[in-house]
């Protein structure tokens, strides 16, 4: 803080009668300020759930795909709003173009090898991928079965996709479709509908209020030790209130 | 910095007045130090005068980040552009090696330097006129004897040259600075005479925490007014009143804390903001615990400044127990506080012992101007390090989260709870302290 | 070699805790002291601020404060003639990387060990005899004793600021506190924290059981703190975001908030990011280290030449640089011979959720890392292993550390896992659910090891670090055993039901889910060059001016949270080398 507080501070204690005398009186600062470390405690800019959202990685056919998904397993219902109504195909969207749609964080050096279920993830393919070749795959597997891609089918159809999915039951040659499920569409869709409205999903904070989840309040010291409904309603990160 | 313009304009309605009655009667001859006649003979300390130089905080302004030692050169904002300290190293070109030490002390006591050029107060001269001939002595001895000389030139002002003509600062020094040493009162006993001489002199308090007069100068600089030390306004920051009220100053403060705070910058009622982080970091960490207590009871020692217009601090559980009952909805701002504040500083507004301030009568929040306050809600702040407490906790800025009306709100909240009974603050105040810190 | 620095006294590698407790103390005798870190430089404000670090998309679901495994990593087998895959994804582990290490991502349990688990071997047979050890189990003794660590316990203690009720002061029982605990010297610097509903409900079931609860020792403030090298912390304010997440208000004892604001004004220590250190250099012979080599950020090879070297990394990263630099011989599980690797064990975890009726309040986005209520009846030997039949014990905890719904809603057995029954489940239960756990002892056996793998390289070209582990049956049968406690315990609890993980007969290590980052072993402290790497001062037996921190130095795995045993033991070196090494350096212990 040292340089440009020094310099603001000073400014004020600073007289110049001679100048002042030519009628200069103003205090503006010409300083440009230092950079300030204490800046960096920000977060992003927040990119919240938008109507006119228009999908970035996904395609037309893959983000009809990612809607109905999305809409199936979180359901807008007599609970509320669902995971398509709180944004979270933008969330996934979004996620596709961050470090994590390429699994930057991960360890994807070859060589890859099947293992038992107990030794994780052992794929090549990074989350883009996985959406690319999954949905492709799921839809593909629907037009055969079921004569329409996954999004023109009934609720109780996609429903019953998705179980299988989710089961094992509809394999593809293409992709790992359970672990597709599983391990990006269903967890994406949870980190969309209850992760910060920052990201592009839980809009209004509306998954927290469902589930009575105070977002980033993080502050509970006089609260604690009461085992009573928290009665105060949730914050964001950029601190929108709910 | 509404008000602190229409001081610049009286100023200078009464300067060119002056000018035009006197500028050519000034007299231009250099002013006598009025240096004792036993200097003479007296042997110089240079190691004290170290010491001095710290009690002095001179490296504040003379020593740039990462610079030579005191070699000047940190830039001074001023209106029309940057002024830079000067080079008080040895160096005799460029530095203060030529002075004799009454060039020094005309320098230090009435801002004049020997080629008869005129300081801008912006060097603290009119409280140094309050250090003894010794000090300045042993500091000028420190200066000389134990500072590498650095050839660094001075640095031409980043003011327009037709601008930078000095001479009228005579009749400014005529109109304000009491070139008179510290008179020492027997009868208040060793501690508070030396907290005074420091208070008064070289820690040069008075420079942030004193309110200005319509020429931009100090009201008082010895005491003789109710509003010295009383706290004051300064680009952006609202340095605290120091007196006696127990709302806005340090009436609830023992000496203990006071001295607690100079030596660690930090106390269980507050920690220091802004500049006084500085201060702390490099002048009065380092002073003697006695010297640290001498500050803290001749402090302690003034009266309350006339509590007209001050705020009030009355201790009240009711912004807790509103808290707790889920009530917070119908106080604008409280929401706000416990979203963002009352992770550390607690829904009761106490804080934590030394490590988050107590809001409830804390001097920056309840202070007249509620820049500071403003600024850190803002800006955040970080503490100093001192070896006594090395941890530099600091507290992230919100200006990212909320807009001026919204730190209205909050800021407002902070004044009026827990007991605090302070000005509300507008969405002006924050938009105003906000371009200051562009 | 493209550029070689110029040479420190110190050298340390790893700037997480044991690297700040090495860097401090050893810069307070005024050797010039430098410490490497692989990972970026963070500090409380602006790295954790509030609110930006608590971000549960950020920290729990991408891992932003953990180490990033495109670097580097691990594979991983259950046994020696399997075929070991990569550690692809953060799983059931957490390395941390950056400036703090582990010690920003932790969640502060601060325990100490039971005096018997440091003299294991010898205790189970003085008590139990020989033939109740299993045959492939390598019990062994550490070499130091409960009663040297006890000042290096405490100090660590006092300089995290830890909240806890001691049980036991110089052989004073003390009420409130753990009968069980092994003697202190004094209090816990801070009392204990303020109770959860879970650790309430936790202690107040256990009580009624006939069981011992008391406040687990936790390194979350439980009021504002000075340490002894004057840091400040604050409070914690149970906000929820402990573990995998740093700590927004300077209560969680890290580097940060502990030692670094005393050890940055130290003008002789000092600090470089960005550092991967692949090698410890040493002379011919193999008995000196004269520095070690790193890659800087610009990709460059640099050595950085020191007059000691101090392995202070993660534990993985320990164990890889002495195999990767030679030193020590490497463990063979075919033969038994051989130390780097040898005893391989990692901490077992039962975790039983709790789900209570709708006028039972939890708020499990309340919490703190360390915060619970504890019973140790069943740690250590505290219990007649005899009728059992195994070796080893564990504690068992209602902690509430936050929960927040990106990190997993728990629901009860036959939930949905999607729809709108899943949407009803997860609304009717998340505020009234808890979890109590059993965290276990593993021990050490002949065939969980570590070595460099023959296949995988990391993005310096280096090979990976291999695991061999599975669970056996004497650990097998301790979960069953520790998972009847707990589904008693959650009845007692008055839990409508449970559901969780309890390791069974049958069951695999499974590497998705978090399990704890509790891996130790693998380069062992002892009293015999033959089955261990390190002495009892954490000296190599081969190299005398290397030191080897961390829990690799473990001899086998215990009950407790290893990270006291890993700051004390950090301490007890540091002051061994200031007090015998620097006076004569050399090997301090005879073999």
């Amino acid at each position: 803080m040292s340089d440009t507080n020094r310099r603001a501070f000073l400014k004020g204690s600073v007289i110049l009668p001679p100048l002042a005398a030519l009628g200069v009186s103003s205090a503006s600062s010409q300083q440009t300020p230092a950079v300030d470390e204490l800046a960096a405690s920000a977060p992003a800019a927040a990119t919240p759930a938008a109507d006119d959202y228009k999908p970035t990685y996904f395609t037309a056919p893959e983000w009809a795909f990612v809607q109905a998904a999305c809409a199936r397993l979180i359901p807008n219902d007599a609970n509320g709003p669902g995971a398509l109504e709180l944004g979270v195909p933008q969330f996934i969207d979004r996620q596709m173009g961050t470090p994590y749609g390429d699994a930057a964080n991960w360890f994807m050096q070859g060589p890859f090898f099947e293992g038992a279920p107990e030794f994780g993830y052992q794929s090549q393919l990074t989350p883009k991928q996985q959406y690319r070749l999954g949905i492709k795959a799921i839809d593909a597997w629907c037009a055969k079965n079921l004569g329409r891609t996954f999004a023109a089918l009934k609720p109780e159809q996609q429903d019953d996709v998705l179980k299988k999915v989710e089961a094992g039951t509809i394999k593809s040659d293409e992709a790992p479709l359970k672990t597709f499920f599983s391990g990006f569409l269903l967890k994406n869709v949870m980190e969309g509908f209850f992760g910060d409205p920052m990201y592009g999903g839980n809009k209004n904070m509306a998954a927290w209020k469902l589930i009575g989840h105070p977002g980033a309040r993080a502050d509970f010291m006089e609260w604690v030790d009461r085992p009573a409904l928290y009665p105060y309603g949730p914050v964001d990160l950029h601190g929108r209130q709910a | 910095m509404r008000l602190a313009a229409q001081s610049w304009l009286i100023v200078i309605l009464a300067l060119i007045a002056a000018v035009a009655a006197f500028g050519l009667a000034i007299n231009r001859n250099l002013p006598d130090p009025h240096l004792g006649p036993a200097m003479a003979k007296r042997a110089p300390n240079p190691s004290r005068g170290a010491y001095i130089a710290t009690l002095g905080d001179c490296a504040a302004c003379h020593t740039t980040p990462g610079g030579a030692a005191l070699a000047g050169g940190v830039p001074l904002a001023t209106p029309l552009g940057s002024v830079y300290s000067t080079n008080i190293t040895p160096d005799r070109e460029h530095g203060i090696g030529a002075y004799s030490f009454t060039d020094f002390a005309r320098v230090m006591r009435q801002g004049v330097r020997p080629d008869g050029a005129r300081l801008y107060p912006a060097m603290p001269y009119t409280a140094y006129a309050k250090v003894s001939d010794e000090d300045l002595q042993d500091l000028f001895a420190y200066l000389t004897q134990k500072v590498a000389a650095a050839p660094a030139p001075d640095r031409v002002p980043g003011i327009p040259w037709l601008l930078r003509v000095r001479w009228p600062l005579a009749l400014w020094n005529k109109a304000f600075l009491q070139d008179a040493r510290f008179a020492p009162e027997p009868a208040k006993g060793a501690a508070w005479n030396r907290g005074a001489y420091l208070v008064q002199g070289l820690a040069h308090c008075g420079t942030c925490h004193t309110p200005r007069g319509l020429g931009f100068q100090e009201i008082s600089v010895d005491g003789g007014s109710a509003f010295y030390l009383s706290g004051a306004r300064l680009a952006g920051e609202s340095p605290v009143n120091l007196r006696g009220n127990a709302g806005d100053g340090l009436g609830r403060w023992s000496a203990d804390e006071i001295a607690e705070l100079l030596a660690t910058g930090r106390s269980p009622h507050a920690a220091v903001l802004g500049q006084m982080g500085e201060v702390v970091a490099q002048s009065t960490q380092f002073m003697t615990p006695d010297d640290r207590s001498a500050i803290a009871a001749y402090l302690k020692s003034l009266p309350p400044a006339p509590e007209e217009g001050r705020a009030t601090y009355a201790p009240s559980g009711a912004t807790l127990a509103a808290f707790m009952a889920g009530r917070e909805s119908t106080v604008p701002g409280a929401r706000m506080f416990m979203d963002s504040c009352a992770a550390c500083h607690r829904l009761s507004g106490e804080g934590e012992g030394r490590s988050f301030p107590h809001l409830g009568g804390s001097p920056t929040v309840l202070a007249q101007h509620p820049d500071s306050l403003i600024r850190v809600i803002l800006k955040g702040a970080r503490l100093p390090a001192t070896e006594a407490a090395p941890s530099r906790l600091a507290m992230p800025p919100f200006g990212w989260r909320y807009d001026d009306q919204q730190v209205a709100a909050l800021a407002s909240f902070v004044r009026q709870s827990w007991g605090n009974n302070a000005a509300a603050v507008s969405a002006e105040d924050v938009e105003r302290v906000r371009k200051g810190l562009r | 070699m493209a550029v070689t620095n110029k040479s420190v006294d110190v050298v340390i590698v790893g700037f997480g805790w044991t690297g700040a407790i090495m860097a401090i103390e050893l810069a307070k005798t005024g050797l010039n002291v430098l410490a490497l870190e692989r990972g970026e430089d963070q500090d409380t404000v602006p790295s954790f601020a509030y609110p930006k670090v608590v971000d549960e998309i950020a920290q729990s679901a991408r891992n932003g404060l953990l180490q990033n495994l495109s670097k580097t990593t691990v594979t991983i087998r259950h046994d020696k003639d399997g075929r070991a895959l990569p550690y692809r994804q953060i799983g059931s582990f957490k390395p941390g990387t950056g400036v703090g290490g582990a010690g920003i991502h932790w969640s502060g349990v601060h325990s100490r060990v039971m005096p018997e688990e440091l003299r294991l071997k010898t205790h189970t047979l003085e008590r139990y005899g020989r033939g109740f050890i299993p045959e492939d189990m390598q019990l062994q003794d550490w070499g130091v004793s409960y009663e040297e660590l006890e000042p290096h316990f405490d100090r660590f203690e006092y300089v995290c600021g830890t909240s806890g009720k001691a049980g036991n002061i110089d052989g004073v029982m003390m009420p409130g506190g753990n009968p069980f605990e092994a003697p202190r010297a004094r209090e816990y610097p801070l009392p204990p924290l303020k109770d959860p509903p879970t650790s309430v409900l936790f202690a107040k079931a256990t009580k009624e059981l006939g069981y011992n609860p008391f406040p687990l020792p936790a390194s979350n403030a439980s009021r504002p703190y000075r340490n002894p090298y004057g840091c400040d912390l604050g409070p914690c304010n149970f906000c929820g975001f402990c573990s995998d997440y740093g700590c927004i208000n300077y209560s969680k004892a890290s580097p940060q908030t502990t030692i670094l604001p005393a050890l940055r004004a130290m003008p002789n220590f000092a600090y470089r990011t960005h550092a991967h250190v692949t090698r410890v250099n040493t002379s011919a012979d193999g008995k000196t280290a004269t520095g070690v080599t790193y890659i800087d950020a610009q990709g460059r090879e640099v050595f950085q030449p020191a007059g000691m070297v101090v392995l202070a990394a993660f534990h993985l990263h320990n164990v890889r640089l002495m195999l990767s630099s030679k030193i020590g011989k490497p463990y063979d599980p075919n033969t038994g011979e051989g130390v780097i690797g040898r005893n391989f064990c990692y901490q077992l975890i039962n975790s039983v959720n709790t789900f209570f009726d709708k006028q039972t309040y939890i708020n499990p986005f309340m919490g703190s890392g360390g915060v619970g209520q504890a019973i140790e009846d069943f740690n250590a030997d505290n219990f007649d292993h005899g009728p059992l039949g195994f070796i080893g014990g564990g504690i068992i905890w209602g902690r509430q550390t936050g929960i927040g719904p990106v990190r997993g809603i728990p629901l009860p057995k036959g939930a949905p896992t999607w729809g709108s029954g899943w949407k009803q489940a997860v609304k009717d239960n998340y505020a009234h659910t808890g979890r109590i756990e059993a965290q276990m002892s593993n021990m050490a056996y002949r065939g969980a090891y570590l070595d460099l793998d023959p296949t995988y390289r990391d993005a310096y070209g280096e090979p990976l670090l291999r695991m061999t582990l599975d669970w056996q049956d004497n650990d097998l049968r301790m979960s069953e055993f520790f998972g009847d406690k707990l589904n008693a315990i959650a009845k007692a609890m008055g839990a409508t039901s449970a559901s969780g993980r309890v390791l069974k007969r049958g069951d695999h290590w499974d590497t998705r889910a978090y399990q704890s980052t509790h891996i130790n072993g693998g380069t062992s402290m002892g009293t015999d060059p033959k089955t261990s790497a390190v002495n009892k001062y954490l000296q190599s037996w081969d190299t005398s001016n290397l030191f080897v921190l961390g829990a690799n130095v473990f001899a086998h795995g215990i009950g407790y949270n290893p990270t006291g045993l890993v700051g004390a033991l950090a301490y007890w070196a540091a002051d061994n080398i200031r007090s015998k090494y620097l006076k004569s350096p050399g090997p301090m212990a005879a073999v």
